[in-house]
């Protein structure tokens, strides 16, 4: 702890004059361990728990399916029920995922920018597709869509019962990290735009976008992760039928129903893999997007 | 005349911001907007920029009515307290940013954004991000960006309001020199006196929403309007039913001149090179006098001590409102 104090101010500081490649290069030469007791505790706890709940379960899976080697996960993918299986997941979790880019953005934008009478309620009702059991959100869009539908629409046990029931768990997600960013914008760089000659659509698209960028695409890639993952709502809505309506999760609770655990973990890990992916170029179009004026 | 306000009038709720505000601010003049907090002086900016709109009353720019433009058709350079400035983009862009809305040849926005930064000496930072400048530096960039457009007119909301003391007093020198050099007609909202008197060539006092004096910082420091004016351009002391500057008070240690009111020293602070005495009069009076250091200990001034007080020679001296009131 005392070497880290006193490391820490023979650093040189950053000239004036120091490009960025310099400082970058200068915060590098700086020791890695600049803990206090406090803090490394902290970081203790933090790894303790993360490994206990997530890394170490998730090592476990990925090595019990790489026991088949690459094979296992050849046979498992070329099984065409599963691939089916595992594009209907991604198409329907990317198109989801798109229409909350959008949808949230505009239901943030609204319950942040307007005022109108029961605001308040629409703002804490968002909340509840995500607080309800899934198994339930299922019973309450089947009763508007389903065989019963007061509305003619006789969606159940089709593909787009899977896009109605992903977009109804996933709705509150880009909302929810889109409005404290709305709110925090300040009104005065609008008007700074504005009085540049800037109009309302130059002004958003601009000004207030590249500053929910970062927030959108966080919301984005929860939203996919929890679509790519969905199981409970889509039971009753989509029927669950082979190369129509069958999403990864159900195709996997069948693979270890049959005792097939090595297939199980093998799927899981191409959809772990998928989750990363697609994480990972959310937060690359994020960095780069936020930066372009 | 560069900018014409007649009859401004701006409530919010029941607060009175502008009441009847009939003002006209000289084309290539810098204009101070001078009052205290909530006074309206920010209000009336606003409204000048398009940002704000009056209840009823008329601005017009250059001649042109501009009641009913939205800000983006003004032509107003406009400068936030707080820099407003675009965060995700470097300074160059954001200086470039008013141009390229006007889709001017992108070698043109080069040129010009580079002989900005150069007036504003931010040339060595145009690829940085404004989170990378100081605030002194960032409303630099803002004042840059705000010229690009060449408005009409630059408007200032308290430019220097979230500087320190020192950023503070290097900017505005160096703001005065900018205006000289760029001479477009300026007019910023301050609420530091001693800012509008070094700055501005013309000063607008605003007070409860109305305009108390309008006059050059000289006029308005030797003729104050009234009490208000005199009262906020500096300290006011009253002595004998007058108000006048407790500088403008000459302090004598024998009753040399008739009409001299005798008082004693009651406190005596010393503060660099001034002395700033609190002068017990005989009537029961409190005065303020301030005087040198060197003067101070010439006359041989101690606490306790007796003095006689006269008004100095061409003093700025007015009626007093408490002593018109009890007269």
């Amino acid at each position: 702890m005392t070497s880290a104090l006193l490391a820490g101010p023979s650093t040189p500081p950053a000239g004036p004059g120091s490009t960025r490649s310099r400082t970058r290069r200068v915060r590098r030469a700086t020791p890695r361990n600049t803990l206090t007791r406090g803090a490394a505790l902290g970081l203790g706890v933090t790894m303790l728990w993360f490994s206990l709940l997530v890394l170490i379960p998730l090592t476990a899976v990925v090595a019990a399916a790489s026991e088949g080697g690459w094979d296992r996960y050849f046979s498992v993918l070329s099984n065409s029920q599963t691939w089916a299986a595992v594009t209907l997941t991604v198409t329907q979790a990317a198109i989801v995922t798109a229409v909350n880019i959008v949808m949230g953005t505009i239901i943030a934008w609204v319950l942040v920018r307007d005022r109108f009478p029961g605001k308040s309620v629409v703002n804490v009702i968002i909340d509840v597709p995500f607080a309800l059991p899934t198994i339930v959100a299922g019973l309450v869009l089947l009763s508007l869509y389903g065989p019963n539908s007061p509305l003619g629409l006789h969606w159940a046990f089709t593909e787009r019962a899977v896009t109605l029931a992903l977009a109804f768990v996933t709705l509150p997600f880009v909302v929810r990290t889109v409005q404290p960013v709305l709110e925090e914008l300040d009104a005065d760089v609008e008007e700074a735009a504005a009085s540049l000659g800037a109009k309302r659509l130059t002004i958003f698209r601009r000004i207030i976008l590249p500053s929910l960028v970062p927030a959108v695409m966080a919301g984005a890639a929860l939203s996919f992760a929890r679509a790519i993952s969905e199981y409970g709502s889509l039971v009753l809505l989509s029927g669950n039928r082979p190369y129509e309506t069958e999403v990864v999760s159900v195709r996997v609770l069948t693979f270890i129903e049959n005792g097939n655990n090595a297939s199980a973990a093998a799927l899981a890990s191409v959809m772990l893999f998928v989750a990363l992916v697609v994480i990972v170029a959310l937060d690359l179009v994020q960095r780069r997007v936020s930066r372009r004026g | 005349m560069s900018i014409d306000i007649t009859g401004l009038n701006k409530t919010f709720g029941d607060f009175v911001a502008l009441d009847d505000v009939n003002v006209s601010l000289p084309t290539g003049q810098l204009t101070a907007l001078l009052g205290p907090s909530g006074g309206g002086k920010s209000t009336l900016l606003r409204i000048i920029a398009g940002l704000d709109t009056a209840d009823s009353g008329t601005v017009s720019i250059e001649g042109v009515d501009a009641t009913k433009l939205p800000p983006q058709k003004r032509n107003v350079g406009f400068v936030f307290q707080h820099y407003a400035v675009f965060k995700h983009m470097t300074v160059a862009k954001n200086v470039a940013f008013g141009l390229e809305i006007r889709k001017r040849p992108k070698e043109e926005i080069a040129a010009r954004v580079d002989e900005l930064l150069k007036l504003v000496h931010l040339s060595q930072f145009s690829h940085r991000l404004p989170s990378q400048l100081s605030g002194g530096q960032r409303q630099r960039m803002a004042l840059a960006r705000a010229l690009a457009v060449e408005p009409t007119v630059l408007l200032l909301d308290e430019p220097f309001g979230a500087l320190d003391a020192k950023v503070r007093k290097e900017l505005r020198e160096w703001l005065r020199r900018l205006h000289d050099e760029v001479a477009v007609t300026t007019v910023f909202v301050t609420h530091d006196q001693e800012e509008a008197l070094e700055v501005a060539d013309e000063i607008v006092v605003i007070n409860e929403g109305r305009v108390e004096q309008v006059g050059s910082p000289d006029e308005l420091y030797d003729q104050p309007a009234n009490d208000f004016v005199m009262s906020f351009l500096g300290e006011v002391t009253t002595l004998g039913g007058a108000s006048l500057r407790p500088h403008d008070i000459e302090v004598a240690t024998a009753p040399h001149s008739a009409g001299a009111v005798e008082g004693s020293i009651s406190r005596m602070l010393r503060i660099g090179f001034e002395v700033r005495l609190t002068v017990l009069t005989v009537d029961g009076d409190e005065v303020a006098v301030v005087l040198t250091r060197t003067h101070a200990r010439s006359l041989g001034l101690t606490e306790g001590a007796t003095v006689w007080l006269t008004p100095a020679n061409g003093a700025t001296v007015i009626p007093s409102m408490r002593a018109s009131l009890a007269g």
